[in-house]
C-alpha cells in the first residue's frame, strides 16, 4: 500500500506534464529559504516582506494569466504591455483632463483592450499572420495611439481612483482578544485581489471547461484539433480577446499602483510577463502550461529584484542578468524534458508502453 | 525580357514604388526636401536625402543580418541590446578610469584598435550564444534571443556600472560624425557592410542554403546541409552586425546610454525586413528590399517630424503601414487575390 503511494508520488513528480511548475515552486522556495537564511535578521520573512512581493508585481501577474493562455495556443503577444499602458492613458487623460468618471474610462479602455486582443486575433486566426508580427502591430499602435493623447506623464488626480488605489486590507492577528494590525504592517490591495481572482479564473477555465481544453488541444496541435472538429478559429479568437481583457485589467491595476499614465511607461514590460510564464513552465511552443506554473512564475520573478534589495551592495542590473540566466535554465529544462530521453524509458509510462 | 505583370508580381517593385511616393509626397510638401548643400568647412554633404541615408545606417545594418534571421523562419529580438552593449564596452574602454581622466576629452585608454575590436567581438559571442541555442539546442527564436535581450542591457550596464560616459576621442567619434568622400562616414560603412554581406550571401551558395534551410529544416539536413550550422553563422552574423551598429551609435552620440541605446531596433529592423518584401515564414529574402525598407521607415519618420508630430507618435503610423504590408503578404489575401483575378480573367475570355 505504501509502495503504491509513494510509487504514484514518484509518477506524479516525474510526469513531464507537471516536472516543470514542480520546479518553478521549488525553485521558487530555494530562493525564499536561501533569502530567509541570509537575511531573516533583515526581516525577509516578514510577511510584510512577502505581501509586497504581490503589491509590487499585481500588474504583470494579471498580464501574465492572459499571456498563459496564449502562449499555450501556441501564439504569443507582444502587445500587452502596450496596451496597459493605453489603458493607464485612458484613465489618467480621461479622468483628470477630460473629468469622466473614472468607472466609465475603465469600462472603456476595457472594451478597447478586447476590441484590440480581438483584432489581433482575427488577424492571426484568419489573415495565418505570425503571432509575433500581428501583435507587434498591435503594440505599435497601442503605443502610438498613447503617444498621441499626450507625451507628458499625467498624474491621476481623482477621489475615486484614490480611494481604489489607498483601499487596503490589513492582515490582522488576535491579541489579547482583539483584532490588531501586525507589525510590521502587511497589507494585500485591490490590485493583488484581481491577480488572485484572475488567477483563479484562469485555472478554472483551462482545467474545468470545454473551451480550456480547446485551448489545449489547439497548442498540442491545431490541424488535428480542426479535424476533430474542434471550433479552433472561434477559440482563438476567444484567447487574444481575452488577453486583451487581462492587459486592460492590468493596466488598471498600474494606474492605481502609480496614479498616473505615461506613454512610455511599461516599456519592455511584455517580456516581463511572457518570461514569469516561461519561467512558470508555460511552453512556448504551445499545449503545455497551468495557471499556478505562471502565478509561481510571477513570484520567483519578483523575489530576485527583492533579494538584491535586501543585498544592498549588488548593482539592481543583476535583476535583469539573473532574470535571463533564469528562463535559459528554464527553456532548457524544457528541452530536456520535451525532447530528451530523460523520462521516456521509465517503465510506468503509459504513452511509451503503447508504442 | 521580364512581362509587365511579373515586374508589378516582385515585391520589390512595391517597395521602391512605396518609398518614391512617400519622397514624392515630401517634395509637395516641402519643397526644400530635395536640396543638398555642400559644406566646404566640413567637407560634407547636406540634406533631407542625406540624412535620411545617414541615419538609417544602424537599422539598415542590422536588417542585413536579421533579413537572413527572418529567412530562417526565426527571429532576432536581442540586436537593440546588442547595440547597447557594443557601446557600453567601447566607452569602456575608452575611458577606463575616470579617476585618472575626469572630464571627456580628446584621449583614450587603450589602443584604438582594441576600443573597435573588443565590443565586436563581445556582440559577435552574444550572437554565436543564440545562434547555438537555436541551432544546436533548438530552442525557439523568440525566447532564445529574449535572454539576450533581457540580459544584455543588464551587462552593459554592469560593464559601465550604471553610469553614462561620455567622449571627445575624435578617431572615434569620426565614426559616426566624420565624413568620407562629402559623405557621412555611417553611409560609407553602410556601403561595405551591405556589399561585404551582399557579396557572401550571394556570390557564394550560402544565401540559397539559407532559403532552403527556412523552408524546410528537415529536408535540408536529409539532403545534406547542416542546418544548425548555418543557423549558427546567420545568428552570429546578426550579433556582429548589431554591434557594429552599436558603435556607429554611441559614437553618433558621444557616449554611450544602455538604457535607451538601441531601444526598439529590433522592431524596426523586423520592420525594414517586412516591409523589402521577406516573408515573416520564411523562404525566399531580399537584402536589397531590405535595404529600401530601411530608407522607407526613415523617410517616413524624418516626414513625420516635418508634420510637427511627436517621436512616439510615429508608431501609430508604422503601425498602420506594417497592418497594410502584412495583410497583402498574408496567404488568405493572396488567393482571394489570385481567385479574383481568375475570374475576372475567365469574365474577360467569356466576353471576348
Amino acid at each position: 500500500m505504501d509502495k503504491k503511494r509513494s510509487n504514484k508520488l514518484v509518477n506524479f513528480v516525474t510526469n513531464p506534464k507537471y516536472i516543470m511548475v514542480l520546479a518553478t515552486i521549488g525553485i521558487f522556495l530555494a530562493i525564499y529559504l536561501f533569502g530567509a537564511i541570509i537575511y531573516g535578521d533583515k526581516g525577509f520573512t516578514k510577511l510584510r516582506t512577502f505581501a509586497m512581493l504581490f503589491v509590487d508585481n499585481a500588474y504583470i501577474g494579471i498580464s501574465a494569466v492572459g499571456m498563459t493562455m496564449v502562449l499555450i495556443t501556441g501564439g504569443i503577444d507582444l502587445s500587452v504591455a502596450a496596451v496597459a499602458s493605453l489603458t493607464g492613458m485612458f484613465i489618467a487623460y480621461g479622468t483628470t483632463v477630460l473629468g469622466i468618471d473614472p468607472i466609465v474610462c475603465m469600462v472603456f479602455s476595457i472594451v478597447v483592450g478586447v476590441a484590440l486582443g480581438l483584432g489581433m486575433g482575427a488577424l492571426v486566426t484568419y489573415l495565418k499572420i505570425p503571432p509575433f508580427v500581428a501583435t507587434l502591430t498591435g503594440m505599435f499602435l497601442a503605443r502610438g495611439v498613447c503617444s498621441l493623447i499626450s507625451r507628458d506623464s499625467i498624474s491621476i488626480d481623482n477621489e475615486l481612483i484614490d480611494k481604489m488605489a489607498g483601499w487596503k486590507m490589513y492582515f490582522m492577528t488576535l491579541k489579547d482578544g482583539e483584532w490588531v494590525k501586525i507589525k510590521p504592517v502587511a497589507y494585500v490591495n485591490l490590485s493583488v485581489l484581481m491577480f488572485i481572482v484572475m488567477i483563479i479564473i484562469g485555472t478554472y477555465i483551462l482545467q474545468k471547461t470545454r473551451f480550456g481544453r480547446n485551448v489545449y488541444a489547439i497548442g498540442g496541435n491545431e490541424q488535428s484539433a480542426r479535424l476533430m472538429g474542434l471550433p479552433v478559429d472561434r477559440t482563438k479568437m476567444m484567447v487574444y480577446g481575452f488577453n486583451g481583457f487581462c492587459s486592460a485589467l492590468a493596466g488598471i491595476a498600474y494606474a492605481l499602483y502609480v496614479k498616473s499614465g505615461w506613454n512610455l511607461a511599461l516599456q519592455g514590460g511584455e517580456l516581463d510577463v511572457i518570461s514569469a510564464a516561461v519561467i512558470g513552465g508555460v511552453l512556448l511552443s504551445g499545449g503545455v502550461g497551468y495557471m499556478i506554473g505562471t502565478f509561481f512564475g510571477v513570484l520567483l520573478k519578483a523575489v530576485i529584484p527583492c533579494l538584491i534589495t535586501f543585498n544592498g551592495t549588488l548593482s539592481s542590473w543583476w535583476g535583469k542578468i539573473i532574470t535571463g540566466a533564469l528562463v535559459l535554465l528554464f527553456v532548457a529544462l524544457q528541452q530536456i524534458v520535451m525532447h530528451g530521453n530523460l523520462f521516456k524509458k521509465k517503465k510506468g509510462n503509459p504513452a511509451v508502453k503503447k508504442e | 525580357m521580364k512581362s509587365k505583370e511579373s515586374i508589378f508580381k516582385n515585391k520589390l517593385t512595391w517597395a521602391v514604388i512605396a518609398e518614391l511616393l512617400i519622397l514624392a509626397v515630401a517634395g509637395i510638401l516641402e519643397p526644400s526636401f530635395f536640396s543638398i548643400e555642400y559644406n566646404q568647412t566640413t567637407g560634407m554633404l547636406y540634406g533631407s536625402l542625406v540624412d535620411i541615408v545617414n541615419r538609417s545606417a544602424e537599422i539598415t545594418i542590422i536588417a542585413m543580418g536579421m533579413t537572413m534571421v527572418i529567412a530562417l523562419g526565426g527571429t532576432d529580438i536581442s540586436v537593440g541590446a546588442l547595440v547597447a552593449v557594443a557601446g557600453a564596452f567601447a566607452l569602456k574602454f575608452l575611458r577606463w578610469d575616470v579617476t585618472l581622466y575626469p572630464t571627456p576629452g580628446d584621449y583614450t585608454v587603450y589602443p584604438f584598435i582594441l576600443v573597435i575590436v573588443v565590443p565586436l567581438v563581445i556582440c559577435t559571442l552574444m550572437g554565436l550564444f543564440n545562434g547555438v541555442l537555436i541551432g544546436k539546442f533548438k530552442l525557439q527564436p523568440i525566447i532564445a534571443t529574449l535572454i539576450l535581450m533581457v540580459a544584455g542591457r543588464g551587462i552593459a550596464q554592469i560593464a559601465t556600472n550604471g553610469k553614462q560616459f561620455t567622449t571627445g576621442y575624435t578617431p572615434y567619434r569620426f565614426i559616426g560624425q566624420g565624413s568620407m568622400f562629402a559623405l557621412p562616414f555611417p553611409i560609407i560603412i553602410t556601403i561595405v557592410v551591405c556589399a561585404c554581406v551582399m557579396i557572401f550571401v550571394r556570390k557564394t551558395a550560402f544565401g540559397t542554403f539559407v532559403e532552403s534551410v527556412g523552408v524546410n529544416p528537415n529536408a535540408s539536413r536529409v539532403t545534406g546541409l547542416k542546418s544548425d550550422r548555418i543557423i549558427m553563422i546567420v545568428y552570429t552574423l546578426t550579433g556582429f552586425l548589431s554591434g557594429i551598429a552599436g558603435l556607429i551609435y554611441s559614437s553618433r552620440i558621444s557616449s554611450c546610454d544602455s538604457n535607451n541605446a538601441g531601444v526598439n531596433y529590433e522592431m524596426d529592423a523586423i520592420l525594414a525586413v517586412v516591409l523589402g518584401g521577406t516573408s515573416m515564414t520564411g523562404g525566399k529574402f531580399s537584402l536589397t528590399g531590405t535595404i529600401i525598407g530601411s530608407l522607407i521607415i526613415r523617410t517616413i519618420t524624418t516626414l513625420v517630424y516635418y508634420f510637427g508630430i511627436t517621436s512616439e507618435s510615429i508608431m501609430a503610423f508604422k503601425a498602420a503601414i506594417i497592418l497594410v504590408v502584412i495583410v497583402i503578404q498574408s496567404e488568405p489575401f493572396g488567393k482571394w487575390l489570385a481567385t479574383r483575378n481568375a475570374r475576372k480573367q475567365k469574365a474577360g475570355e467569356l466576353r471576348g
